[in-house]
């Protein structure tokens, strides 16, 4: 491998990192945009989702590696994985929204987000108490199809998961621009004072920012089982961090950010990890996030003047 | 005779940290070992198989009516933690305080992780509370140069039934020059006592042997992606691929490097030799890779036929190499209480200590004697490859791991 080709295969990496990072970085700015409520329980949710997408996939007798489907098949079975696990995935942010965060609605302070700790840990032990601690083996039908660029390889693992984020973050922004809820949604996230009495049902518009935002995270998770054909009860933790870097790096809050945030660090961590060392990838993430903190509080494109003061 | 028997139920798993005592019930004489594994986490299928190994040989102890008399508890206690998701050093330093102030404890089995065996062995020496691992193979915890830090109590504790790092990693280096015929290698390790320790060894003896090193980078285990580094060795295209660690990362090692270079040479050390990368990484990821033990090959010495029949029947499973380690360590410390209570002298952990230092226990490895850092004084290393057989389940250790020869010691 010439050194082109090294670094085109670091960005073709990177860039797949960097979509399943900002699908997950949109949860938290959803949410954050809303309710100004940093949402830890969606570090488990993106978990807890990938061993759905794991079980819509073994429904089909899928197990390991071996079972390769193709054509219309793989097709129908993949959007079948999606819809489930985007589905189930939305359900379960909006019960934890519903059972324990609505009540404690209104209430200032770290209340919110301490409780959102504690959802984190209850869906992290439901898998390790049910599935257990070991490494998953997760299915994966897809051919092992691959296009040789220069010297790097692109995979079609790698084009269908640009294509899912791609569809995804477009679908999400014209649900925000275009739709009556979309728009009731940037009004919330405006002034929730103001949208309600306006009209606009601020319970309903929480609802609909979870359901999302946990679908999202749904999609990253079945994108991550069938990138890496792993999954664990663990997996939550480093994502979950390095994705509300990015949403913060982005800037909270803001949708194009947590996208453009997401990519970023994806990039970084690979061409990092090639002109550094891997197990400096962290340092630099971090520090990259101290600085976007000192220099610029509200990431690179998020809003000057937060709207609530 | 029922009280001449012991009820030893089918042991769970134990929770979270906890541990779980059987009880002998109408015996005199009872003494309590305990056994420290991580049964949470990436490694706790192998933490069990390790766990029934020897608990087979205490069950058969007393159902001959206990060692030189005494019946023996096990109490059990799990290093293993859901924060950490494998073994936890923290959580093993607690378990070795808890054996320690437990003085029905005499001996213990443990730990399997070397990275536990750092933290309990300063602790387990200040009691003199000996310790038969099976498994940890990091060589510090017993080399001399150490012992202000390991061994501060002054006599030796940690007892090992299969060799050290010292010997396994260059081993498998001279294997590699010698039989795989590796010009160059890249090196992988997991950032763990266990897999630093081995990596290091294996590296300082691949240079001395004339193999290229073209790199050495640590992995975090938590981490889910490693194609960033697995594609800067693809870049390198070393001959071969070295990885020094545990299963947890070991799982994504093996699968994502089968992902990015089908054809490369990849071995590791013990860590990766064990049913979690047979089933968390699978087929065709696992096949070819090459693990190596620190121990003989015992399951194929047919002294062992029985054990594994024994095992297979009584646990619904087979067996590993370090099964029978394990049994053999509990061998070790049911001798020793024997001997004790011969000699007529107080069975506590202090005449244990001193018993399993003179060991010379009839075990399914032969006669294993310690040298006086607590070290075995066999030093044999064997080389394994998976080589998938669907005749058998995936993660089926004992025939899907293929003995391939003993890596050479170096000369």
């Amino acid at each position: 491998m010439g050194w082109e080709a090294v670094y085109l295969q670091q960005v073709i990496n990177g860039l797949s990192l960097g979509a399943m990072y900002a699908l997950l970085a949109l949860g938290f700015t959803l949410v954050y945009g809303i309710l100004e409520l940093i949402n830890f329980a969606h570090f488990n949710v993106f978990m807890i989702s990938s061993f759905i997408g794991m079980i819509a996939l073994e429904m089909f007798g899928l197990s390991g590696q071996s079972h390769i489907l193709t054509g219309f098949t793989l097709a129908g079975v993949m959007i079948f994985a999606f819809i489930v696990t985007m589905f189930v995935a939305g359900v379960i942010g909006v019960v934890i929204e519903r059972l324990a965060l609505r009540p404690l609605r209104g209430i200032p302070g770290t209340v919110g987000m301490i409780t959102t700790i504690g959802v984190s840990y209850i869906l992290f032990n439901i898998i390790l108490l049910t599935k257990g601690a070991g490494s998953f083996n997760f299915p994966n039908p897809m051919p092992r199809v691959a296009w040789p660029i220069g010297g790097a390889v692109l995979e079609l693992r790698e084009v269908l998961i640009w294509a899912v984020a791609l569809v995804l973050m477009i679908g999400l922004h014209l649900f925000v621009n275009k739709t009556r809820l979309g728009k009731a949604m940037r009004a919330t996230a405006q002034d929730a004072e103001a949208a309600r009495m306006m009209g606009v049902d601020v319970d309903r518009v929480v609802m609909a920012a979870f359901f999302l935002g946990s679908a999202l995270a749904g999609a990253a998770a079945l994108i991550f089982g069938l990138y890496y054909n792993y999954t664990s009860f663990i997996i939550g933790y480093t994502a979950g961090l390095r994705a509300f870097t990015a949403a913060v790096l982005g800037g909270i809050g803001s949708i194009t950010g947590a996208m453009v945030g997401g990519i970023l660090i994806g990039l970084i961590e690979a061409l990092g990890g090639q002109l550094i060392a891997v197990r400096w990838t962290d340092v630099i993430i971090f520090s990259i996030l101290v600085l976007v903190l000192v220099f610029a509080p509200s990431g690179l494109l998020g809003r000057a003047n937060p709207t609530k003061s | 005779m029922l009280s001449r028997r012991t009820l030893i139920a089918h042991l769970p798993v134990v929770g979270l940290a906890g541990s779980y005592a059987i009880r002998a019930f109408a015996a005199d004489k009872t003494v309590t070992v305990g056994i420290n594994l991580p049964f949470t986490g990436a490694d706790a299928h192998d933490a069990q198989l390790i766990k029934e190994g020897a608990m087979l040989a205490f069950d058969e102890a007393n159902a001959k009516g206990g060692a030189g008399g005494y019946k023996i508890n096990v109490t059990l206690f799990d290093d293993g933690t859901a924060t950490a998701g494998q073994y936890d050093p923290a959580q093993a330093a607690t378990n070795a305080r808890k054996m320690v102030a437990d003085d029905s404890v005499v001996a213990a089995i443990g730990p399997q992780m070397s990275g536990s065996g750092k933290a309990m062995a300063p602790i387990l020496s200040q009691g003199n509370l000996a310790t038969v691992t099976p498994s940890s193979t990091n060589p510090d915890i017993t080399d001399p140069k150490f012992a202000s830090t390991y061994m501060p109590g002054g006599k030796a504790i940690y007892f090992r039934t299969v060799t050290t790092d010292a010997f396994q990693g260059p081993n498998m280096a001279n294997y590699m020059a010698d039989t795989l015929k590796i010009k160059s290698v890249y090196i992988l390790d997991d950032s763990g006592a266990y897999g630093v320790g081995l990596a290091n060894a294996f590296e300082a003896q691949a240079k001395k042997r004339g193999i290229n090193v073209m790199g050495h980078d640590q992995l975090d285990p938590k981490e889910a992606d490693y194609t960033t580094i697995l594609t800067k060795v693809k870049s390198l295209n070393p001959d071969a691929l070295y990885y020094g660690g545990v299963g947890q990362a070991g799982v994504k090692v093996v699968k994502q490097s089968y992902d990015i270079m089908p054809k490369i040479i990849r071995a590791g050390g013990d860590g990766v030799y064990g049913s979690e990368i047979l089933g968390g990484a699978g087929f065709p990821a696992s096949e070819g890779l090459y693990a190596t033990i620190a121990a003989p090959d015992l399951l194929a010495n047919p002294d062992s036929d029985t054990f594994i029949k024994t095992f297979a029947a009584k646990y619904g499973e087979q067996p590993e190499n370090y099964s029978i380690t394990a049994y053999d360590a509990a061998l070790v410390i049911i001798d020793a209480i024997e001997r004790v209570a011969k000699s007529g002298k107080q069975v506590d952990r202090n005449s244990i200590r001193d018993a399993i230092q003179e060991s010379q226990a009839k075990t399914l490895q032969g006669a294993v004697g310690f040298d006086k850092n607590g070290d075995i004084t066999s030093r044999v290393v064997s080389v394994f490859q998976i080589t998938h057989d669907p005749k058998f389940p995936d993660d089926d250790v004992l025939h899907q791991y293929k003995y391939v020869g003993v890596a050479p010691a170096t000369t």
